[in-house]
């Protein structure tokens, strides 16, 4: 069989040459991807415009005592929204390239950016460590598990992952918080115990954390697992073994790259989702964060907050496909992109 | 096996050699495997409950769940409750059983839209490559940045919060993960050599994608199918406590589950029951999944 | 004998010490000892929602009044049994023998938290301020525009006309407002209020400075902690978005300082996560969640920590007038029959809520249960009822609106129930989010939905008004020409008996008629802890029973 020009030997180490000649080249291939931003970005306002005028309810509807029709008419004066559509769409795109995304309506007169640039470290901090998280226990449980079917590695692996699937953010939370704060505080006389909730870069870290990690290393690790086994069906991995290679080197240098484009296709979705944060983590611990604020933003109709947000997280998404399709060539040379 | 590695070569007829289809000699692989066999049990049995729950009901085999009695709220487990009534005194082993309607057809509808759109998508631009695969994955990209809560609450106030409505607007927003991962599958099957052996041998598109591309890609489908039907569940969950769910009264795992939560201190078996029959049900549906991608698998060594 | 001469006054140190120590010991209470004061001083509370401003102008959530009431003061202050209004920033007040001008003197040493005096101008400008459209300040209708002199015209200028914009400083200075000198603030009133002392007490109504607003901005000088001067016993410190706002005493303030040094707000919405965190010693006060009820009681520590705090807030169903079958009184009346009210409060609100079947909670002057015997639950009378008024029940189908939360949604699955087994009829429960059921309330595109008051000051005026016909605050339509002549004579009668009386009429009608169909009075159940000392609860309580009077409060040691 006739290796493809450029393509490196089968078995080879794992190559950042991308191959040249075959496709775009890289740098010009990065650079088209971020210029698709901007086209992207205006769909995306567009349609979130668009679904926020349509949505029923305006900012100012009140659960119990209403606001009278005058002062009804005099927000709607001071925020701009008694004009036309046409007009206040216009007007924030044009903000927008501006970098001003305007005042929140429910936190009167904040700006939204420094809204958003408060509440987002937090959830990222804890998206990033669970992420983390998820990379490392989540791959390697699952090539373990591969490696060894069926013996009692493989079922605990299997078991935990459909338990920690089949328990709720805030079911687990909930329980995390029972055990290791409620009890542990009653236990010990309340000498030690983990923080019930709040945010804070010490053990206030570790529950949420472990709550948001444990759905998607379930997850990433069945994946893992199903899509090594299918690589150690390969033939050339079983000429490994018939060559008497050593497993650890079979693993890293063949099994690995070949098994991971699933999970690589995985884990991009699930780093933007965790860095844009989990309204149920966030409202379970307390945390602060942007995930608990979209959602207040929604119920709550604050416009140009939904907006802001809207936009933040499609810049992350877009990013996260990026590296997910860059990281696609890395892993398996051949792929062409462009 | 066993029973093959008996036929010695005499008894092989050369000229006929026994033929089984792909998914024959599949089930035949499938029902050797107790613990795959132990899942579809399971499943079965779930179905038949949420097909016979409501007759069950009408012969008082089980009590009606929607039957409040509300001066036993939150009791535990007795004879004539077996797992307990909820805060308004409704039998929580009927919910149980009822709920087990909707949150299967949950799981199971939405992951078919998810197959059918994202499986469709995932695979075209997968194969097709190039300015098609750029501009599918550019309108993917928008659909991941939507606001899926802000469309849900749009949705459902236009139409009214039903079933389907509701069934449609998840599947709507999800399809996009399994688009993707079909996609990193295809880009990196399409160049493997039996693509191009079947292109040499001028297999037309749709045929290379059918035949060849998807049954390879099965295994990592299949995980995410399986994991997707208690997303779909959790889902449900969450947009009901957002606002957006199953109107009441019908019972759904998923509103048992973010309903008891609330008693979690006081009365934990509210939370737990419910729990415990979602986590039996992954389990199983895991169990088949597992199953089938070895079933399925030509090159599976046992 | 005497003991300042001769050979008693060996006598003299003994005796005045022993005579003082046992008139501490005689007037210190258990809670009183000052040896016996915890060395940090800082109170911990969940305010559940993150304010949205502290602007006394822009303000009228119960989580905004929480932080509002402490850190500034009005005229006048409700006192802890809510018979009356007493002196806060106002040293007294007069009225006019026509009921129309009340005169407030304001406290020589009434200081802001910067140290500057207040003034009689400073409230003309928080007054003014709040009527001008421009704000938009929630409050400013009804409570405003509908009491002070000229205030009327507020709903007829629009402020996205420049030709209305170019008005409004005449109509400002033509209100009803002014401060002859600095320690005097003057009111003229459109007509004579006898509640009006209850507005001289909201928070909302408490001073502003000019110089602070035009320094900082009327949208920014309330958002951060710098620039809020306030004039209440406590200030604002810090204030961490989404965490925490923290208070501290205000050093000028006239009233003397607190014991408690610090009150830190946390804004935790999960229930269950405040809970725990009381039960972990984290926070000092704690709503007690719903389903958790029988476990505190039964708890031998839990249980003695309890405080049960009656609130003036009451429910009812509220049923579009403008369909059927809600357009006929007997329907309505066969609706409001139809519910089990022991049932609901005693199992599904777990014994916390009291049942009503009348209008005007316990607690307030109007409180009449013996009016409440038309709705008493009759489940046979009101299917009888039901069946003469329209015909068949099962034919009927009623659209149920039911908010979101789980609250609502326990409770609007329980009455459904009530109404499809005591009569019959179909409900369709419709659990949508908050903002959408308001939208369908306004368009009237309902028929049936679980409505509610809580009291903005305890004042009969106050509740009697919302089911006036127009009033923008119960969405039913349901309008009685002699309920609005009697509720509109009594809202300025000075005289309390004909006053009492006129209301009491009222309350008959909107009963017999069954205007709402009433439900239950709510009522606060909170965790304490045992080392706070000095709680003083109101049944005006904002979001943490005693949230009006921190002042009174110390912490024992612990």
């Amino acid at each position: 069989m006739a290796v493809a020009q450029g393509a490196p030997p089968r078995g080879a180490l794992i190559s950042f040459k991308i191959p040249r000649g075959r496709g775009v080249s890289l740098t010009l291939y990065i650079i088209r991807r971020i210029l698709w931003l901007v086209p992207v970005l205006f769909f995306v306002i567009t349609i979130t415009f668009v679904l926020m005028h349509l949505a029923p309810g305006s900012p100012w509807d009140r659960e119990g005592k209403q606001l009278s029709a005058a002062v009804v008419r005099n927000l709607n004066a001071k925020y701009g929204l008694s004009d036309p559509f046409l007009v206040q769409y216009l007007r924030y795109l044009v903000n927008v390239v501006h970098f001003d995304f305007g005042l929140s309506f429910q936190y009167e007169d904040q700006p939204v950016s420094a809204l958003i640039l408060r509440s987002w470290p937090p959830t990222a901090v804890i998206g990033a460590l669970a992420f983390v998280m998820i990379v490392i226990f989540g791959i390697g449980i699952g090539v373990v598990a591969a490696l060894r079917q069926n013996t009692w590695v493989d079922y605990a692996v299997v078991g935990f992952s459909t338990i920690g699937a089949s328990t709720p953010a805030f079911v687990l939370g909930i329980i995390l918080i029972i055990i290791f704060s409620v009890s542990l505080y009653r236990i010990t006389g309340g000498n030690f115990s983990l923080p019930t909730g709040g945010f804070a870069l010490d053990q206030h870290l570790i529950m949420p954390v472990v709550t948001l990690a444990t759905l998607p290393i379930a997850f990433i690790a069945r994946l893992t697992r199903a899509s090594t086994l299918e690589v150690l069906r390969q033939d050339y991995i079983r000429t490994a073994w018939a060559k008497g290679l050593r497993e650890r080197l079979v693993v890293t240098k063949h099994v690995l790259k070949n098994s991971l484009i699933p999970v690589v296709s995985a884990l991009g979705p699930t780093f933007a989702v965790l860095i844009t944060g989990s309204v149920i983590v966030e409202s379970v611990f307390a945390i602060p964060g942007i995930g608990r604020a979209f959602v207040v933003a929604v119920s709550s109709r604050d416009y140009p907050m939904i907006l802001a947000t809207t936009i933040l997280f499609s810049v992350i998404v877009a990013l996260a496909n990026l590296v997910v399709d860059l990281l696609y060539t890395v892993i398996d040379p051949r792929v062409r992109l462009g | 096996m066993a029973a093959a590695a008996a036929v010695s070569l005499e008894q092989i007829d050369w000229e006929n050699p026994e033929q089984i289809g792909l998914w024959q000699d599949a089930w035949q692989r499938f029902r050797r495997n107790p613990i795959a066999v132990g899942g579809l049990i399971f499943v079965c049995l779930l179905v038949l409950d949420a097909l016979l729950a409501p007759l069950l009901v009408a012969v008082h085999v089980i009590a009606d769940p929607l039957k409040q009695d509300v001066a036993n709220s939150y009791a535990g487990f007795s004879l004539q409750h077996p797992l307990g009534t909820d805060y308004l005194g409704r039998d929580l082993m009927s919910r149980v059983m009822f709920g087990a309607r909707i949150s299967l057809t949950i799981g199971l509808t939405v992951q078919v839209i998810y197959l059918l759109i994202g499986g469709t998508i995932g695979l075209v631009s997968g194969y097709l490559g190039g300015r098609v695969d750029n501009l599918l994955m550019r309108f993917v990209d928008i659909w991941y940045a939507f606001p899926d809560l802000l469309f849900l609450l749009v949705v459902v106030s236009i139409f009214q919060p039903s079933l389907f409505v509701i069934f449609g607007a998840i599947g709507i927003i999800g399809w996009v993960d399994l688009a993707r991962l079909i996609r990193g599958q295809v880009l990196s099957l399409k160049e493997k050599e039996f693509v191009e052996g079947a292109r040499a041998a001028g297999s037309g598109p749709s045929k290379i994608i059918l035949r060849h591309l998807l049954p390879n890609t099965l295994g990592p489908i299949i995980v995410s199918l399986t994991f997707g039907i208690p997303r779909a569940i959790f889902l449900e969950a969450t947009l009901s406590y957002l606002g957006v769910g199953i109107p009441p009264p019908t019972p759904s795992w998923g509103i048992m589950i973010s309903d008891g939560n609330q008693a979690i201190f006081a009365y934990p078996h509210q939370v737990l029951v419910p729990a415990l029959a979602l986590a039996i049900t992954m389990l199983s549906f895991s169990f088949i999944g597992d199953g089938l991608r070895d079933a399925i698998d030509p090159r599976m060594r046992r | 004998m005497d003991v300042s001469i001769g050979r008693f006054r060996w006598l003299r140190v003994p005796a005045v010490v022993t005579v003082i120590g046992l008139l501490v010991a005689a007037c210190g209470t258990s809670t009183s000892s000052t040896s016996n004061l915890a060395k940090d001083q800082t109170l911990r509370l969940n305010n559940n929602t993150e304010p949205n401003s502290l602007d006394p102008g822009q303000e009228q959530y119960s989580y905004e009044g929480s932080i509002g009431a402490s850190i500034s003061e009005a005229l006048l202050k409700i006192k802890p049994d809510l018979s009356d209004a007493a002196p806060a920033t106002a040293a007294s007040y007069s009225v006019s023998t026509d009921g129309l001008t009340w005169t407030f003197k304001i406290r020589s040493n009434a200081k802001w938290s910067d140290g500057k005096p207040v003034t009689g101008a400073d409230f003309v400008y928080a007054w003014q301020r709040i009527l001008d459209p421009r704000l938009a300040a929630s409050y400013a209708d009804p409570f405003f525009d509908g009491t002070i002199a000229g205030g009327a015209n507020y709903l007829n200028l629009d402020p996205s006309k420049p030709a209305d914009v170019a008005k409004i400083p005449a109509f400002l200075s033509g209100l009803g407002l002014s401060a002859p000198d600095a320690s005097t603030f003057v009111v003229k009133l459109q007509a004579p209020s006898p509640f009006f002392k209850w507005i001289a007490s909201l928070w909302m109504s408490a001073p502003v400075r000019k110089d602070v607003v035009d320094q900082y901005g009327s949208d920014k000088w309330a958002t951060s902690p710098t620039s809020l001067i306030t004039n209440g016993q406590y200030k604002v410190s810090e204030w961490v978005s989404k965490d925490h706002i923290t208070l501290v005493p205000n050093t000028n303030y006239w009233g003397g300082q607190p014991t408690v040094t610090k009150i830190i707000n946390y804004m935790i919405t999960d229930d269950n996560q405040a809970y725990a965190k009381y039960l972990n010693g984290e926070l000092d006060e704690v709503t007690v969640p719903l389903a958790n009820t029988q476990l505190v009681k039964g708890d031998p520590k839990l249980s003695k920590e309890i405080k049960f705090v009656p609130q003036l807030t009451l429910f009812w169903m509220d049923f579009n007038t403008r369909k059927a079958p809600f357009n006929n009184k007997d329907a309505r009346l066969a609706f409001s029959k139809a519910v089990d009210r022991n049932a609901l409060v005693t199992n599904v609100l777990q014994q916390r809520s009291t049942a009503a079947s009348y209008f005007i909670p316990k607690g307030m002057n109007g409180y009449r249960p013996d009016l409440g015997t038309t709705q008493a639950f009759d489940a046979a009378a009101a299917k009888t009822l039901l069946t003469s008024a329209v015909g068949d029940p099962s034919k009927i189908t009623i659209d149920f609106l039911i908010r979101n939360s789980t609250a609502n949604k326990q409770i609007g699955e329980f009455l459904a129930a009530q109404l499809q087994t005591n009569l019959g009829v179909k409900v369709n429960q419709i659990v949508i989010d908050s903002k959408t059921v308001t939208t369908r309330l306004r368009a009237h595109n309902y028929q049936l939905y679980v409505g509610g008051w809580g009291a903005d000051y305890p004042d009969d005026q106050d509740w009697f008004d919302i089911w006036m016909t127009g009033s923008g605050n119960v969405f039913g339509g349901w309008s009685n020409p002699a309920y609005d002549a009697l509720v509109k004579q009594a809202d300025t009668t000075a005289d309390a008996t004909k006053r009492q009386s006129l209301y009491d009429q009222a309350q008959k009608i909107l009963i017999d008629e069954a205007g709402g169909g009433f439900l239950y009075q709510r009522n606060y159940m909170y965790l304490v802890k045992p080392y706070v000392q000095g709680l003083t609860t109101t049944a005006q309580d904002f979001t943490n029973v005693g949230d009006w009077f921190w002042g009174k409060v110390s912490l024992a040691s612990h």
